[in-house]
């Protein structure tokens, strides 16, 4: 079906808002970083001289970014694991709730709300050493934390900051998901002689494997570029470059460290990962998980 | 000994309502008992109570004389066929038909013996690989038989299983569901709201009305003396006609008086009862009631017709006649009918029960 405006005008018009929005806030930026990766500039910005492919050639001669592709891999697939995995199970709970089940729902939904940077504090916070109640108590169970000085402990804090964020968009999810499976299928697995856990394996998850791949893609794109706030506000990349994912140096590189064409190569390099996601996401979510 | 049996099985829900009072039925080895009423009755809410999908909240349920109120469904040897099938929809037809035997630990080439024995009896050889979606509703529907069929259980469940069918293949399977059943002999009870399919099913009817059985028996006891108006608008299509009326002195009082053959009814109120296919046309001195057509509808083997009575007491109750072959009354017209006694259904006007009228 097709609409028609009186006026050929109207419907660009119309568009001008999100158009202009596009451009200045996502189209133009793309094209100044894209120029930015082939030019070599001067700490203050005043002059700059063209290099070519010289910033690529650099981030791939320099293990400091492979050793970032490794965080952000490590990182990555812990916190959508992590999520996943969690939410699953909170959904599961929250769906064999009979009383109060809008309650519970709602309580877990509330984490989303929560700004990134304020869910990265109130971790850091959780977990300083110092003062933190649960640094504190893992003391007397034995474990020394310190997030500024073990890179392994660091990287926990930021798994933890950035799962706690989405487990409430997954738990979302997951929920409509387990919903939307039919109470009779589990009867009759039920009369089948399967046992809870085994429904849940053999019937219940298969047939959230639509929901599972959607959010697994989801939570990776989420875990790779939308972790700044939570990184910058727990660890900021350190101790060292421990928890510095490829996005957090971007930023380091060039607003701390002031080498713009080598951060502008390193955002070029995510926006072709974004690309490869984005035909990932629409290629297969759009069509149906066969089952 | 009963194979399956209901004592006093009652079902009240959390808040408090009754959904099923009390129920006893004794059901024999290899019976088709058929649960049949009005959606809301309460026969669904039933069966799911000997499945174990509902608990029961009062009274037994034996099967094989063992007591199995606080049994897991698995644990009752029982099988379902649900309403939508419930076929697992990611697993292929086989796997679907194996399921149940694989989680009961029987070793893999029992399980294929069996699915083949069953796949072929079932005609769904060639379908094994398939998944559920890529099959027709009615092939759907055998796989849901034969995933039941394959575990050889005690008891055999079925919510109303055709349903989900266009009518052609439903009286296709109806066909096929009592071939299968008689052929294995294995106890059944089967859910329904469809009178025909309940009547043409059955070795015994329940007709259940507000969670009680209005009546238990086979479908002519049901049909020949319903104990209840509920029961006698239930069984038979189209339905018996009721005609509120009252006795008067010793007659019963219609177009004319009619004497009964009862005297200790006398000046009571009666429903009277008369099934459409017991009527027929006579002379009009020898008519019992007059029929004041309003609509004809010719289905060739048979003729409706449908129309009002003119009684004695200025009512002017509906009433249709189902008539044999071709007739052509004209709307309007006056039609004499004759009503053979041993036709006659009388029921109490206060409790809706059968009054028997052998009582001379």
């Amino acid at each position: 079906m097709s609409v028609h405006f009186p006026q050929k005008k109207l419907p660009y018009l119309l568009l001008l808002p999100q158009l202009v929005i596009t451009f200045i806030f996502f189209l133009w930026p793309a094209e100044q970083a894209i120029e930015q990766a082939f030019y070599q500039e001067d700490a203050f910005g005043l002059s700059r001289e063209f290099v070519g492919l010289d910033n690529f050639i650099d981030i791939f001669q320099d293990p400091q970014y492979y050793t970032s592709i490794g965080v952000t891999l490590i990182f990555s697939f812990s916190v959508a694991f992590l999520g996943m995995a969690l939410a699953l199970w909170l959904a599961v709970m929250a769906d064999r709730v009979i009383r109060g089940k809008l309650a519970y729902q709602t309580l877990l939904i509330w984490p989303y709300a929560v700004a990134p940077a304020l869910a990265g504090v109130l971790w850091w916070i959780l977990f300083d050493p110092s003062m933190g109640p649960v640094a504190l108590w893992l003391e007397t169970v034995g474990v020394e934390w310190n997030h500024f000085l073990n890179g392994d402990q660091a990287m926990i804090l930021v798994v933890i900051s950035a799962t706690w964020k989405q487990i409430s968009y997954n738990f979302l999810f997951f929920l409509a998901g387990l919903q939307a499976v039919p109470r009779s299928l589990i009867e009759a697995a039920a009369i089948d002689g399967a046992s809870p856990a085994k429904r849940f394996w053999d019937i219940v998850f298969p047939l959230l494997s639509p929901t599972t791949f959607f959010l697994l893609v989801v939570n990776l794109v989420y875990a790779f570029f939308d972790t700044f706030g939570v990184i910058d506000a727990t660890t900021q990349g350190g101790p060292g470059v421990s928890t510095a994912t490829m996005v957090y140096k971007v930023f380091n590189d060039g607003f701390i460290g002031l080498d713009l064409g080598s951060s502008a190569a390193q955002s070029v390099v995510l926006m072709g990962l974004v690309g490869i996601m984005t035909v990932v996401q629409f290629r297969y979510i759009e069509r149906k998980v066969e089952y | 000994m009963s194979d399956l049996v209901l004592e006093n099985i009652g079902k009240t829900y959390a808040n408090g309502y009754h959904a099923i009072p009390s129920i006893d039925l004794n059901i024999e080895q290899g019976e088709f008992i058929v649960l049949v009423g009005p959606s809301g009755c309460g026969k669904s809410t039933l069966l799911r109570m000997v499945a174990g999908l509902e608990t029961i909240t009062q009274g037994d349920l034996l099967i094989k004389g063992e007591r199995v109120n606080d049994k897991e469904p698995a644990a009752r040897d029982i099988a379902m066929v649900f309403q939508n099938y419930a076929l697992y929809p990611h697993m292929s037809v086989y796997d679907n038909m194996a399921y149940g035997l694989k989680n009961r630990g029987v070793n893999k080439d029992e399980i294929d013996t069996k699915v083949n024995a069953v796949a072929v009896m079932l005609g769904l050889e060639e379908l094994l690989s398939r998944k559920p979606k890529q099959l027709s509703g009615g092939q759907r529907q055998r796989v849901a038989m034969g995933r039941a069929m394959v575990r050889d259980p005690k008891v055999f469940l079925f919510d109303e299983p055709l349903s989900n069918l266009d009518a052609k293949l439903r009286v296709q399977m109806r066909v096929e569901i009592r071939e299968l059943q008689r052929k294995l002999g294995t106890t059944t009870l089967y859910v329904t709201h469809d009178q025909v399919e309940a009547m043409t099913l059955a070795d015994r009817l329940v007709v259940l009305n507000k969670g009680h059985a209005e009546q238990i028996g086979t479908p002519m006891e049901l049909y020949d003396r319903p104990a209840s108006t509920f029961v006698a608008q239930f069984i038979g299509s189209p339905s018996m006609n009721l005609i509120p009326t009252s006795v008067k002195s010793e007659y019963l009082q219609l177009s004319v008086d009619i004497r009964l053959p009862c005297p200790q009814l006398a000046d009571q109120k009666l429903i009277w009862g008369i099934r459409p296919e017991h009527v027929e046309i006579c002379a009009a001195e020898e008519a019992d009631v007059m029929l004041n057509v309003k609509a004809v509808e010719a289905l060739g083997a048979e003729t409706l017709v449908h129309g009002s009575l003119q009684l004695g007491d200025g009512n002017t109750p509906n009433f249709v006649v189902r008539l044999a072959g071709h007739h052509t009354p004209k709307l309007g017209e006056r039609l004499p009918l004759r009503v053979p006694r041993s036709a006659w259904h009388l029921f109490d006007a206060e409790t809706q029960q059968r009054v028997e009228k052998s009582c001379n």
